[in-house]
């Protein structure tokens, strides 16, 4: 679906995208991840045909950006961050005036049920939610019933209902099997959502896998914390399988475990319980996240 | 595009009727503009059409420089555009539509003038409907194609403002649309003949009062066409989806070539027409003659000739 290699992009001397490559294949959700000016949006509105590259190679359904542009926008759905539209532009006329620049459309009726704005269809775009926006702005991006979709932060600055409803039809995008490239700051959404992510910082891609591979790969250790009924026993705990390092708290009632092996610490440590005759009263593993990950990789914070 | 055409034109209809100001602008400032006149110059019967003239264009000015620059600068800046880049559209239909939807908008504005003027000051109903609707037609293209060019050349709505302005102020007082060139001095005189608007309204005069048929403002038409081609090809060219697209550093000087035709215009018309320092010049020196030459719209004057006549503005 998506084919990017070596794709470099300047502005003034400045080198904003440094020779990345991936590929998205087809029914993949493929989230972008970044801090502000990692490269992210130029290297998406190079490949929906909005800039052109300065070099490298970009196929995309098939189509250079650079040279087909006109013929790629008609065949992919774009959903912009900010849904911008006239003020006093109602939803059906939108709907109905995006779908007449496109040579195949979906049922606009259709689409706004779908996307539970139907009751909408007459009001004002001013009158709408933030969540509402987005919504509309998601139909838009479907008008053309595309198989390769482009979402640019399209849970930004909602609420957290709004939030919820936008990955709740992310996620049935997903389901039919439509090709997803998502860029976002919200760690968890990728998490949930994304297939594979690649994550870009100064230009360069510097992590591109599942989410999972990437924790395990960016920090192989989890935490393991381990609360009792009685005290721990005085003196030296066993060195568990993987162990980094490990600390008692105040009480003498928690242990704190850190480790790259976490199922085999546990597969030890509960019979080292049971022998001791003390009885467990909690525990939690705790894996590195995605944002654990993204900090170790590039050192600063995605909503950076 | 030709799908798409209609459907931006159809919402670009919908938006400007919601939208007061322009309904303001568009209707009620000229017509603010021909009852003060009227009744300033006490312009009645066949003199009214002089002030239906230089009213009607200042409708066209305001409609094709602030109705043109000014909404497409204000689509860009709230990305309203953007979004439509996204979209397998050009700039082509967009721009055309601009400048349709701002002809539909002026055509009823024309024929209310026309029936006011008519009902109250007497003025005799114009004779030759077509050649004034072309008229009117050709100014609202060519002041809506100059209008998108500022658009895209401008960074931003103040920016816009000023250089509408700039266009705008000329146009109004130098172009004979507020003030009678004939009142002017001989060196503004002189400087109408390269104002586009002057030509726009010494013919929507002459085709008001006089029922002059189009072929007889056939440079004028020439030139207003020309200015809509070389206008809607160079806002394509210069278009700015969003407000960070870069801009040529010539950019400006586009503007200059949409006024080229104006300026052979004028040097054409100062080597066959000059004005007189220091006298009353009117707008068709070539057509004024002695009082006793019957001044009427002659049923059979459409073959090209021009009748004598004499200026008709009491001034």
């Amino acid at each position: 679906m998506i084919y990017v290699k070596d794709l470099r992009k300047q502005y003034d001397g400045f080198l904003a995208v440094k020779g990345i490559s991936f590929e998205v294949q087809p029914g993949e959700v493929f989230g972008l991840l970044g801090p502000n000016g990692a490269g992210k949006t130029t290297t998406v509105e190079i490949l929906e045909g909005l800039r052109q590259r300065s070099g490298g190679e970009v196929r995309v359904l098939g189509f250079d950006p650079a040279d087909d542009g006109l013929l790629l926008k008609d065949r992919i759905g774009v959903c912009l961050q900010q849904a911008a539209l006239p003020d006093r532009l109602r939803v059906g006329e939108a709907i109905a005036l995006f779908a007449s620049f496109y040579s195949r459309t979906v049922p606009g009726e259709a689409l706004l049920r779908r996307l539970q704005l139907w009751d909408k269809r007459d009001a004002f775009f001013m009158h709408l939610s933030g969540g509402q926006k987005q919504r509309l702005a998601l139909a838009l991006a479907l008008i053309n019933d595309p198989q390769l979709l482009f979402l640019d932060e399209p849970s930004a600055g909602l609420d957290a209902q709004a939030r919820l409803e936008i990955r709740s039809l992310i996620g049935e995008l997903r389901a039919e099997k439509r090709t997803l490239l998502l860029t976002t700051h919200y760690i968890e959404e990728a998490e949930r959502l994304c297939d594979r992510v690649a994550i870009m910082d100064e230009g360069r891609l510097i992590a591109m896998g599942a989410p999972r591979e990437i924790q395990e790969h960016a920090l192989g250790a989890s935490t393991i914390e381990l609360q009792t009924a009685q005290a721990l026993p005085p003196g030296e705990l066993p060195a568990w399988p993987g162990l980094l390092r490990q600390a008692r708290d105040g009480s003498g009632r928690g242990l704190t475990i850190v480790t790259t092996r976490p199922a085999a610490a546990v597969m030890e440590a509960v019979p080292w319980l049971i022998a001791h005759r003390i009885e467990l009263q909690d525990i939690r593993i705790r894996r590195p996240s995605l944002e654990d990950a993204f900090i170790e990789l590039t050192g600063k914070n995605l909503r950076d | 595009m030709w799908r798409a055409l209609p459907a931006l034109i159809l919402t670009d209809l919908r938006l400007a009727l919601r939208m007061r100001t322009v309904v303001f602008f568009n209707y009620l400032f000229p017509l603010m503009f021909f009852f003060a006149f009227a009744e300033f110059l006490d312009a009645h019967g066949e003199a009214c059409a002089q002030v239906a003239g230089m009213v009607l264009v200042i409708g066209i000015l305001g409609n094709g420089l602030w109705g043109a620059g000014m909404r497409l600068v204000q689509e860009r800046e709230a990305n309203i555009l953007r979004r439509f880049r996204v979209t397998p559209i050009s700039p082509t239909p967009i721009l055309l539509a601009s400048v349709v939807t701002g002809w539909l908008l002026y055509l009823p504005a024309l024929g209310l003038l026309c029936a006011l003027a008519h009902w109250i000051y007497g003025m005799p109903l114009p004779t030759r409907w077509v050649s004034l609707l072309l008229l009117t037609s050709c100014g609202i293209w060519a002041f809506r194609a100059i209008g998108l060019i500022v658009a895209s050349v401008v960074n931003g709505v103040q920016e816009s403002t000023v250089l509408i302005q700039l266009l705008y102020m000329p146009m109004l007082f130098l172009g004979g649309a507020a003030i009678p060139v004939e009142l002017l001095p001989a060196w503004a005189q002189v400087a109408a003949r390269f104002v586009p608007s002057y030509y726009l309204v010494s013919s929507m005069q002459n085709a008001l009062g006089h029922g002059d048929p189009a072929a007889w403002h056939g440079a004028e038409i020439a030139a207003l066409l020309l200015a809509t081609g070389v206008g809607l090809s160079i806002a394509r060219q210069a278009f700015r989806w969003e407000k960070d697209d870069p801009l040529s550093p010539r950019a400006r000087w586009y503007l200059a070539a949409v006024l080229a035709p104006f300026l052979a215009l004028g040097i054409w018309q100062l080597a066959t027409a000059p004005p007189t320092a220091g006298t009353r010049t009117p707008t068709h020196p070539e057509r004024i003659t002695p009082p006793d030459t019957p001044s009427s719209a002659d049923p059979a004057a459409g073959c090209g000739r021009r009748p004598p006549r004499r200026p008709t503005f009491p001034v």
